[in-house]
């Protein structure tokens, strides 16, 4: 198959998205330039009126795309860093993720919110961060975190076409990851991980960037210990029963979650763990997650973003 | 108000510092010294060194983006070899390494930045207000992009700073270009004037390529604003002449931005108009220009030093003291 980078996968599932539905806009500051080359060409073939270059007015952006998806558009707010996000809360978390309920189920809200996450690039608190808990923790919205070029596509396509909103998160180290990528239509289902790497002794679930260090830390220790990685490809929904069924075979489980470990994702799934498959479990559940400290810039980010040597010394501590 | 010889030079010295910090954080870019990201102040220079060089110490501002603020640190007074440390992530840094492109001076009124741009706005006014209850004559300098003046908070914060008579200054900086996108792409207006005139502060345009004329205006207005008769808006018309960050592409509307308009942009730089102005008027000399490029270059060279024998700040066991006061 045809290998190509995470932002051109992505890049092509707007072209294709674009091409096949009139009612898709893309939104955003400099999306005609677009900073992460995931939106490159975009201009040239729809043009600026659904490709459209703003002001710098993040809160903006996310009402125009939250208004124009209640008169039938299916618009993508480019939020460019996902930390910006908290600009435009009150449009993403309180209005996007909850109208459709608070208004009777008469208004569907059929937007894509993306932005790229992620620390390793030594950016500081403000460009780094993966706040997809705030997100998870307003009821109503998608949470997609692809970590695979062909993932990117296939799950880029399923966000634009769902009626609902949906905050699509790619990771800013995996831009330039080359992959199998299919030419033309695929979408992927939300709600369906992936097992990316079989094993029976530990099962280790690990979300975009971390997935490709937990596979690392797999085959580091694959003489010791055998290791079941779980990609979850989306957050909202969740695919609770892959990770229940890995742990039948393996009754161990270690969640890699770069955002912040108090009140986090990785914290959501070890209550629902311990409320659906307690029995299954023969160790204490281990988190690897960013520490509870603000991500300093620099080079002592390390220290409190998760690393692979913790990932494997989380394996080793509960599979003794 | 008119400056003196002593003044004037001061003023240029500092803007001739600040082009050769940025020429030398480039450098340090390319090299992989200066960590995460740099966006060069090249043909931007004027508006953070006039605004800042006349302010008192304890006046208090938010730099701008271009540069990472060093034209604003030079002007203030700040240890620029201690922010650029900062920005190369090691232990001497102004934040201890832990901060990277967010200076950090508060013994100086630099309190910091945000990572999202427009988060000085509601700041001014926490600032403003807490200068006008001290009051002490602190006035509060707060830099802006064009680009910025899109957001929403600075609405808010306009109406508020002249409801209340703060002394806030705001400054911005309009290079007529927000990262990919072009003033005429942003504004439905030629200039910033409608937006400070709706809540009644008091606009001024200046010549942004002009450092004395940058000094006089935001001058004048921080006196006012000293004096208690509350904010005021200066736009500095100016210039963005390389990309918007070290690596970028340099494009508009995804289509390189036309090598004539930059061409002429640069005949206008902000150094060389200073040098032949005091030159002009017999302020300055060509001895004191050498004078003054050589000293330029004794501190960057000294900077050089300073950030290459300081330590890497890697130390895990600096983050649990500094994330509460005690």
């Amino acid at each position: 198959m045809r290998e190509i980078q995470y932002n051109q996968a992505i890049n092509e599932a707007y072209f294709e998205e674009m091409a096949s539905d009139e009612s898709v806009f893309i939104i955003g500051e400099g999306v005609q330039t677009s900073t992460f080359g995931t939106m490159t060409g975009l201009v040239d073939a729809y043009g600026p009126d659904r490709v459209i270059d703003t002001p710098i007015s993040e809160t903006a952006i996310a009402g125009a795309a939250l208004g124009a998806s209640m008169l039938g558009f299916r618009p993508i707010a480019d939020l460019m860093f996902a930390d910006f996000m908290f600009i435009a809360a009150d449009e993403v978390l309180l209005e996007s993720a909850q109208w459709h309920l608070l208004h009777g189920g008469k208004t569907s809200l059929p937007l894509v919110f993306v932005a790229n996450m992620g620390g390793y690039r030594m950016l500081g608190n403000g460009h780094s961060q993966c706040p997809y808990s705030p997100m998870l923790h307003s009821p109503g919205l998608k949470v997609v975190t692809p970590s695979t070029p062909y993932d990117a596509k296939g799950l880029l396509k399923t966000a634009i076409r769902d009626n609902n909103p949906v905050f699509y998160l790619f990771h800013k180290g995996l831009l330039g990851l080359k992959g199998d990528v299919p030419e033309g239509d695929y979408a992927i289902p939300f709600g369906e991980a992936k097992i990316r790497r079989e094993g029976s002794d530990v099962t280790v679930l690990a979300i975009s960037l971390m997935n490709h260090m937990a596979l690392e830390a797999a085959e580091d220790l694959k003489n010791e210990f055998s290791v079941e990685v779980i990609d979850p490809r989306t957050l909202e929904p969740f695919d609770l029963e892959t990770v229940i069924t890995s742990l039948k075979k393996t009754g161990r489980l270690v969640i890699v979650d770069e955002d912040t470990e108090r009140c986090g994702f990785a914290g959501e799934l070890t209550a629902q763990i311990v409320e659906h498959a307690f029995f299954e479990l023969d160790a204490p559940i281990k988190r690897v997650c960013a520490k509870n400290y603000p991500i300093p810039a620099n080079i002592i980010e390390r220290h409190v973003l998760p690393q692979k040597e913790e990932i494997i010394a989380a394996i080793r501590e509960i599979c003794v | 108000m008119e400056f003196t010889k002593k003044d004037l030079l001061k003023l240029y010295r500092n803007i001739v510092l600040a082009q050769a910090y940025d020429q030398f954080c480039i450098r340090m870019a390319m090299q992989g010294k200066l960590l995460s990201f740099y966006h060069s102040s090249a043909g931007g220079e004027a508006p953070g060194v006039g605004g800042t060089t006349f302010l008192r110490p304890d006046d208090i501002i938010y730099r701008h983006l271009r540069g990472h603020g060093v034209p604003h640190m030079i002007g203030k007074g700040a240890s620029v070899r201690e922010y650029l440390a900062e920005h190369c992530g090691k232990t001497t840094g102004c934040s201890k390494g832990l901060g990277g492109i967010h200076p950090s001076y508060p013994e100086l009124g630099i309190f910091g930045t945000g990572a999202t741009l427009g988060s000085q706005f509601p700041l001014s006014v926490g600032w403003g207000l807490g200068a006008k209850k001290k009051n002490k004559g602190q006035v509060v300098v707060i830099f802006t992009g064009d680009g910025t003046m899109g957001r929403g908070t600075w609405h808010e914060a306009a109406n508020i700073a002249a409801l209340w008579k703060l002394p806030v200054v705001y400054v911005c900086e309009n290079n007529r270009i927000a990262q990919y996108v072009e003033f005429k792409d942003a504004y439905p207006f030629e200039n910033m004037s409608r937006l400070p005139a709706a809540f009644g502060i008091p606009y001024e345009e200046v010549d942004g390529q002009d450092v004395i004329a940058v000094a006089k205006a935001v001058t004048s207005a921080v006196e006012k604003a000293r004096k208690g008769e509350g904010p005021a808006f200066i736009e500095c018309q100016t210039a963005r002449f390389g990309p918007h960050g070290v690596g970028n592409p340099n494009k508009v509307g995804g289509k390189p931005r036309s090598e004539e308009e930059v061409a002429e942009l640069k005949k206008r730089d902000a150094i060389e108009i200073c040098r032949n102005r005091l030159l002009k008027d017999k302020v300055l000399t060509q001895k004191e220009v050498k004078r003054i490029d050589a000293e330029a270059a004794a501190e960057i060279a000294d900077a050089e030093k300073f950030i290459d024998a300081s330590p890497i700040q890697d130390d895990p066991a600096q983050l649990a003291p500094a994330l509460y006061a005690p």
